[in-house]
């Protein structure tokens, strides 16, 4: 029983048709060729897969595609460019917070979530609003150090 | 993994979802977040032939609180919702915290609180917080609808008091008694994501008589409540030796197992401490 659906991608508007057994990851992956987002754990637990449903952050690996019909899905690829990254995107270049890269797109879009609604979070804001994506490489010191680095380039004042 | 084939159903209304169930209770999943659901029919647990979608439903996505009725929480009412109330945090502390606590908050965006308990899983963080605050499930189905007391909800490892065309379409939480604090500690091994090694949610409160409940997770078949806690602050003695002699009825009020992430005595060792360190908290005594 498969089923059309439209929503917007990166705010681009999409029509697929997609069975009902398909996850928003494979879609995102295979179908939308959109390969930022990973597939990690595939249960829940490393936050590799996060995207966001009407701005809000998701995991596309518990996600139904047929569920998102009429919404709007943002990837990593739709917040900044390579000319144009987001200020998280550059501040992980700039402070080495990438190391493997896996976890990145997942912890750069939780950091976006957390900065969008709190500007100046405190570092223990910080480690609770990442407390979903698992890092496996940089022990999540530089991480930090970039979600800070952002904060202060978006108008936020440390605290 | 892909997932194994089903047909998705996504009802409108309450009245809708109890026809649909009435017809296909038996091969049915209703799905709220998903976040438990799909990992199970992934790994192949579970093959329901339709997975009726609930997240359409206006009518179980209240949160509404009432100074007569109490709290009520409608099954799609997801835990960062939950977490976002400031009733919730004021007056249900041990529901606050034990959101708070469960998973990480990406996950929390879709999970719900209604989930969590039917999925009935022994080490579920909301369970306890809902035992100590006397919360009773509204399950509703084509016969009608029913109260069922949270105590009488969990019947063993995933299984629930819920027969197959029935649904949770609610849950209530009464007005806790005056002066009531409640919370929830859980203990685990790494601050995000972990389950429980033992969660344990205290409720206090003193207007002339002691009320005191403690309940806890991941000790026993089902989430439980210890009766004999209301024991201990009954008789006399100062506070620190009923709390003393709260925590010593613990092991004899749980039953834990040994798995993957510790032993059982480890669990019963932790419980009875987890439970001081409630008390105390709730009882001002730092």
């Amino acid at each position: 029983m498969k089923k059309e659906i439209e929503f917007t991608i990166n705010g681009k508007s999409r029509k697929l048709t997609v069975k009902p057994n398909e996850l928003l990851l494979n879609v995102i992956r295979e179908d939308l060729g959109l390969t930022g987002t990973k597939y990690g754990c595939g249960t829940g637990e490393c936050g590799a897969c996060t995207v966001l449903i009407d701005e809000e952050p998701v995991l596309s690996c518990l996600t139904l595609a047929i569920t998102v019909d009429k919404k709007k899905v943002t990837t990593i690829e739709g917040i900044g460019t390579d000319e144009n990254p987001h200020p998280l995107q550059q501040a992980f270049v700039e402070t080495g917070a990438v190391q493997c890269g896996f976890c990145t797109p997942g912890m750069i879009l939780s950091a976006k979530t957390l900065l969008d609604k709190n500007p100046n979070p405190t570092e223990d804001e910080i480690k609770r609003a990442i407390e979903g994506n698992l890092c496996r490489c940089t022990g999540y010191i530089k991480i930090i150090e970039a979600i800070k680095l952002a904060s202060v380039r978006m108008g936020g004042r440390r605290k | 993994m892909p997932l194994p084939e089903f047909d998705y159903i996504r009802p409108k209304s309450v009245e809708e979802l109890v026809s649909i169930l009435a017809k296909h209770g038996s091969e049915a999943k209703l799905m709220a977040g998903g976040t438990d659901l799909l990992v199970l029919m992934r790994d192949r647990l579970v093959r329901p032939r339709y997975v009726v979608d609930i997240k359409g439903i206006g009518e179980l996505q209240g949160l509404s609180w009432d100074e007569g009725r109490g709290l009520t929480i409608g099954a799609a009412v997801t835990l960062n919702e939950i977490i976002a109330s400031e009733v919730i945090r004021e007056r249900f502390g041990a529901l606050w915290s034990a959101a708070s606590e469960l998973a990480d908050p990406t996950v929390r965006n879709r999970a719900t609180l209604v989930g969590n308990i039917c999925n009935a899983s022994p080490a579920a963080d909301t369970a306890p917080a809902l035992l100590v605050h006397n919360a009773e499930v509204e399950a509703v189905s084509a016969k009608g609808s029913r109260k069922i007391p949270i105590e009488d909800f969990f019947k063993g490892v995933k299984r629930t008091a819920l027969g197959p065309d029935e649904f949770v379409k609610a849950v209530h939480l009464p007005n806790p008694p005056d002066g009531a604090k409640s919370w929830y500690l859980k203990w685990k091994r790494t601050w995000g994501e972990d389950l429980a090694l033992v969660g344990v949610a205290g409720l206090v409160a003193n207007s002339g008589k002691w009320i005191v409940r403690v309940a806890l997770s991941s000790v026993a078949p089902t989430p439980v409540l210890v009766a004999e806690i209301q024991n201990a602050f009954e008789g006399g003695g100062t506070l620190e030796e009923k709390i003393e002699k709260a925590a010593a009825s613990i092991p004899g009020g749980i039953c834990p197992i040994t798995d993957v992430r510790c032993n059982a005595e480890y669990r019963t060792h932790v419980a009875a401490i987890l439970t001081k360190r409630v008390l105390r908290k709730l009882l001002g005594l730092g």
